[in-house]
This record gives structure tokens, C-alpha cells and sequence, in this order.
């Protein structure tokens, strides 16, 4: 019996010391696809003028906004609002540029015309500014291992979201069946899960960090 | 002859217009779009399945949309009902328009407008619901037109007024919109999509283009009915030409053979002849297509390809010139009249040039 009060004690106390307005678990994807791009076009529309800097925790910024800091919402606009403002807005997120390429850009290595495939331009950036394009990972690596001396910035794409990623932190998969313009590739992913997933649905060999990719890898993809 | 290049030329250049017009429309379409079904039949779906959608890598968005038809009993026509929730992001630009829309209230197109002026509706008007009831729903503004082959009786709500009109559930939608970052991974997520929703139909956008580049081939539909006429035409002139010539033509010749000439200058003459007539009317041809169907905007032809022709008589026809349709119009014409008109000429002229005079 005394035991049971003591439970209950202790289950009572941890409910009521959940705050209403803690951080809501929600899935990354859900977050990047759905609620961050609705928040963005919530706060273009209402908070305009408003200075959401100054708010130290999630509680605090996501009370003001029920409180009708950017005008009144509804619960899932305020939701979204508020996850977007304290994510994205105030987090801290490394946004690389989007790499286009003009018609007349040529893969350094290949010669291709890349402006047929822009989903696999990849880019190499030297401290003076200087830049080169790659036709997939295949040629950029080509270039690499031979051009290791002072890069700044291996970029490619996310296979699945098209966003610019740092080649240094991404995964590849080598030996799928999905070809680029250039035959066998490597296939950039933001993280494991991604290149996990795409590895097993499109029958690759294995998943590489950039560090674990050697220049014989890279040879036995071919041309 | 003139005439026939002009028929063929217009029409060639109406369907091009058309293609590309349909192709700008069909990038405003989602990539995928997921209908659920009951016994094959379109039925709605929970608005919480986006979720199970937007857990799929690759899938860059994912939206539940709610949209309809409404028949409109005094004017006897359809109105095309779109709802939107005015922060999501949809693949139609219509919808993403930045105007906020009051409750209660809705944006209506300019036929809409008009057919409901017909009935006596200018500010308001009372949809009637199944029980009977009534959703009134201000109008907001007119819309400007955006593009033609889109059904044009249009008319923009917020999803609750929809839903109310259409008597959803709250948490009812008429379909998913699905849309993929990387074109490549398109048919793997529409597979996948069919497993994860066995019940529902799976619409991919490639095969949209597909289906309606074909109606617009040069090999298939309506396009090849006018050609095949415009062809048989063309080639019943030249049949009557390679015949035979008239008596008069053979006396030319025979007189021209008596006066030295010789079988070469002959027909050195008749091409030349053939050349100029032949390209001349190519080139009226053409200009005349020219203007019919980019100055007049081609007021009867257009009915051909176009069902709704009172609403599009205001179509404007994209400017749009393909090289390989006037290379095609050229080759067509030019080179078949010419022989037309020097094979038989070299036929008489290697008669005896008396035979000929008699």
C-alpha cells in the first residue's frame, strides 16, 4: 500500500512536470518536408516586423506566439511557426549554394556538357575562388585524388533532396543499379539511413564515408 | 496550291501551339498523385496518410489536397472547385497566389462570374448541399485567365468552405499530391507508393504526357485526319497532271522540239517553271498560315482541336515556329510538284516532235 502511494507520487509529479509547450517529437522528415516549408511561408506572411530573437527556450517562443505574437493562428499554423522559427531561423545550419551550371560548363575531367544533368554536378572550391565542375562523383574523385593540395570545399548533391552537401561528411554508394551520365557512379546521401535505404532498394554493393573511398574504388567503376 | 500549303501549314502550327501549351500546363502537375479507390472507384482519402508519405526518402513534399466538381443546375454546367490551406505549398502556381482569402469567401473565374451573373448571383452565391442546405460563400475577386486547355469554370475556396461544400469529414481529402526532388526516383517511389496503398490509384505525370503527346502526334489522332485529307488533295492534283498533259501543252512542246530545241531545254524549262509556281506558293502558303493563325488567332480550324469553342475564341496562339515543320511543309510540296510537272513533259518531249503535232 505504501509502496503504490509512493508510485503514484512519482507518476503524478513526472506528468504534471511535462510542460504543455515542451518540444514535440516529430520525425525529421515530416519536420523538413512539411512543417519547416509551411512555417517559412507563415512567417513571411505575418511576422514581418517582428523580432523573435530573443527568446532563450522553445516554451518561451512558442507561449509568445500562442500569445498572439505574429496575429492570431490556428494550433497547427502556430505549431508549425513556432518549430520553424526555432529550428531554422535561430539554429545554426550550414546552407551550401545550389550548383548550377551554364550551358557552356564542361566537366573538367570528362568534357561533358553538364547542363544535360544537373542533379549530378558535383564542384570542387580552391581558396582564391576558383571553382571546378564535375560531370557525378566518379570525375570529381578522378580529379581529387590526383589535385589533393588546397581545397577548400568538395560539394555535391544529396541524391534524394537535391541539396548541396559537404562531400567530406556525406555517405556513397557504390555498385548500384542506378547509372549517371558517366556509367557506374558513386551516390552522395546526407546520412546513413538515407544511403542505407537507397543501398538496399537499388541492389548497391556497400556504403562509404568520403574518408573511406580509395582511388582503386573509384578505378573499378570504369570509364 | 497556295491554299493547300496554307490548310496543311495552319494546322501544323495550331498543334504545335497546343503541345507546348500543354506541356507548360502539365509541369504545373504534381509528380504523383495518389486517389484512394473502393471497388475501382475514385473515393476520398484520411488527410493523415500524408504522413506515412512524407516518411518515404525521396519524396520532397507531400500535400492532402480537397477538390471538386459542382454542378450548377441553372446554368447546366460544372464548376471545377479547388480548396486550399493557404500556407501549404501545392505544384499549381494557382494555388500558391498570395492572397489571403477571407473566410467564408472565394475567388471565382471569369466564366464563373458571368454564368453567375446569368442567374442573377453578383456578389454571393448559395451552393446547395446534398440535404438540401446552404453554403453561402462571397465572391472575393476575379480571377485573371492563366492558361486555355485548363477546364476554365474555375473557382478557389479555403479547404473548410470545400469541405463543407463537398460534406467531408474533417479529416477527408479528395487526394494526395505527391512531389519527388529527383525525376529518376519517380517510378521507384510510385511503385513503393502502390504497396503502401493498395486500395488507391497511383497516377504518375509521365504517363499524363505520354497519353496526350500522342493526341497531338503527327502519327495519330485528329492531326492525321486533316493531313491524310490535305495529302489525298494534293496528290489528286498532281495525278491529274501526271496523266497527261492537255493537247494544247503537247502542241507547245512539239512546236518547240520542230523549232531545235532539244529534250534537255525542254525540260530544263518545265522544272524551272515547276520550281518557281511550287515555291512561290509555299512560301504564300505559309505566310497566309502565318497570319491566319497567329494574327486571327485561326477562328474555325481552332474548332477542330478545341472542344469548348465559344469560351476559347480568345485562345492566343503561342508563337511558335519549328524549323522541321516548314522543312517538312518544303519537302512535302516543293519536290513533288516539280516532278510532277517534268516527268510527264519528259514524256512527250522524247516523242517524235511530229507525232506530237498531230
Amino acid at each position: 500500500m505504501f509502496y503504490y502511494k509512493i508510485f503514484k507520487l512519482f507518476f503524478l509529479s513526472s506528468l504534471l512536470s511535462v510542460s504543455l509547450f515542451s518540444y514535440p517529437q516529430i520525425s525529421q522528415d515530416i519536420k523538413d518536408k512539411k512543417i519547416y516549408p509551411m512555417g517559412e511561408k507563415i512567417y513571411k506572411a505575418k511576422c514581418n516586423n517582428i523580432d523573435v530573437t530573443g527568446f532563450k527556450t522553445y516554451e518561451a517562443l512558442s507561449l509568445a506566439i500562442k500569445d498572439s505574437l505574429c496575429g492570431t493562428l490556428s494550433k497547427k499554423y502556430e505549431e508549425s511557426l513556432s518549430l520553424y522559427i526555432w529550428d531554422v531561423k535561430l539554429g545554426d545550419s550550414e546552407v551550401h549554394e545550389k550548383l548550377l551550371v551554364s550551358k557552356k560548363d564542361k566537366c573538367q575531367v570528362c568534357g561533358m556538357y553538364m547542363h544535360h544533368y544537373p542533379t549530378w554536378v558535383s564542384r570542387i572550391k580552391y581558396p582564391n575562388g576558383e571553382a571546378y565542375n564535375f560531370d557525378g562523383m566518379k570525375c570529381m574523385f578522378k580529379f581529387y585524388f590526383n589535385n589533393k593540395k588546397g581545397i577548400t570545399d568538395i560539394l555535391v548533391q544529396d541524391y534524394y533532396t537535391l541539396h548541396t552537401l559537404n562531400a567530406r561528411e556525406a555517405y556513397f554508394v557504390i555498385g548500384s543499379d542506378v547509372y549517371g551520365p558517366m556509367g557506374h557512379e558513386l551516390i552522395p546521401f546526407v546520412d546513413k539511413k538515407s544511403a542505407t535505404t537507397f543501398s538496399l532498394e537499388h541492389k548497391g554493393d556497400k556504403v562509404y564515408t568520403f574518408d573511406e573511398i580509395t582511388e582503386n574504388m573509384v578505378r573499378s567503376l570504369g570509364r | 496550291m497556295t491554299l493547300l500549303v496554307a490548310l496543311l501549314a495552319s494546322t501544323l502550327f495550331i498543334s504545335n501551339a497546343m503541345k507546348s501549351e500543354y506541356n507548360t500546363i502539365i509541369n504545373s502537375y504534381p509528380d504523383i498523385v495518389i486517389t484512394n479507390q473502393k471497388a475501382l472507384r475514385d473515393t476520398t482519402i484520411n488527410e493523415d496518410e500524408v504522413y506515412k508519405v512524407l516518411s518515404i526518402k525521396g519524396v520532397s513534399s507531400a500535400v492532402a489536397r480537397v477538390w471538386g466538381h459542382y454542378y450548377f443546375l441553372n446554368g447546366d454546367e460544372k464548376f471545377l472547385i479547388l480548396g486550399r490551406d493557404e500556407f501549404e505549398t501545392y505544384s499549381n502556381p494557382l494555388l500558391n497566389a498570395s492572397s489571403n482569402i477571407a473566410k467564408d469567401s472565394m475567388l471565382v473565374s471569369k466564366e464563373v462570374k458571368k454564368s453567375l451573373q446569368k442567374s442573377y448571383y453578383t456578389e454571393y452565391f448559395n451552393f446547395i448541399k446534398a440535404d438540401g442546405s446552404i453554403k453561402r460563400l462571397t465572391i472575393q475577386k476575379t480571377l485573371e485567365r492563366s492558361n486555355f486547355l485548363e477546364n476554365s469554370a474555375l473557382i478557389i475556396m479555403n479547404n473548410d468552405s470545400a469541405k463543407e461544400i463537398f460534406e467531408y469529414d474533417d479529416h477527408e481529402v479528395t487526394d494526395l499530391s505527391v512531389s519527388v526532388a529527383n525525376k529518376i526516383e519517380v517510378a521507384f517511389i510510385a511503385a513503393k507508393l502502390k504497396i503502401l496503398f493498395p486500395s488507391a490509384r497511383v497516377s504518375v505525370k509521365d504517363d499524363l504526357r505520354v497519353m496526350y503527346e500522342n493526341i497531338y502526334n503527327l502519327r495519330s489522332g485528329f492531326f492525321l485526319t486533316i493531313f491524310i485529307i490535305t495529302f489525298f488533295t494534293f496528290f489528286i492534283i498532281i495525278y491529274d497532271k501526271v496523266s497527261g498533259l492537255n493537247s494544247e501543252q503537247r502542241r507547245e512542246i512539239g512546236i518547240l522540239k520542230a523549232l531545235g530545241w532539244r529534250v534537255g531545254d525542254v525540260l530544263n524549262t518545265r522544272f524551272y517553271e515547276g520550281a518557281m509556281i511550287s515555291l512561290v506558293s509555299y512560301i504564300l502558303g505559309i505566310v497566309l498560315a502565318f497570319i491566319y493563325v497567329y494574327y486571327f488567332n485561326a477562328p474555325y480550324l481552332k474548332g477542330i482541336f478545341l472542344n469548348n469553342y465559344d469560351l476559347l475564341k480568345d485562345f492566343r496562339i503561342v508563337f511558335n515556329i519549328d524549323f522541321e515543320t516548314l522543312a517538312l511543309l518544303f519537302f512535302l510540296s516543293v519536290p513533288i510538284y516539280i516532278a510532277a510537272t517534268v516527268i510527264p513533259s519528259w514524256r512527250v518531249a522524247t516523242l517524235e516532235a511530229d507525232e506530237v503535232m498531230r
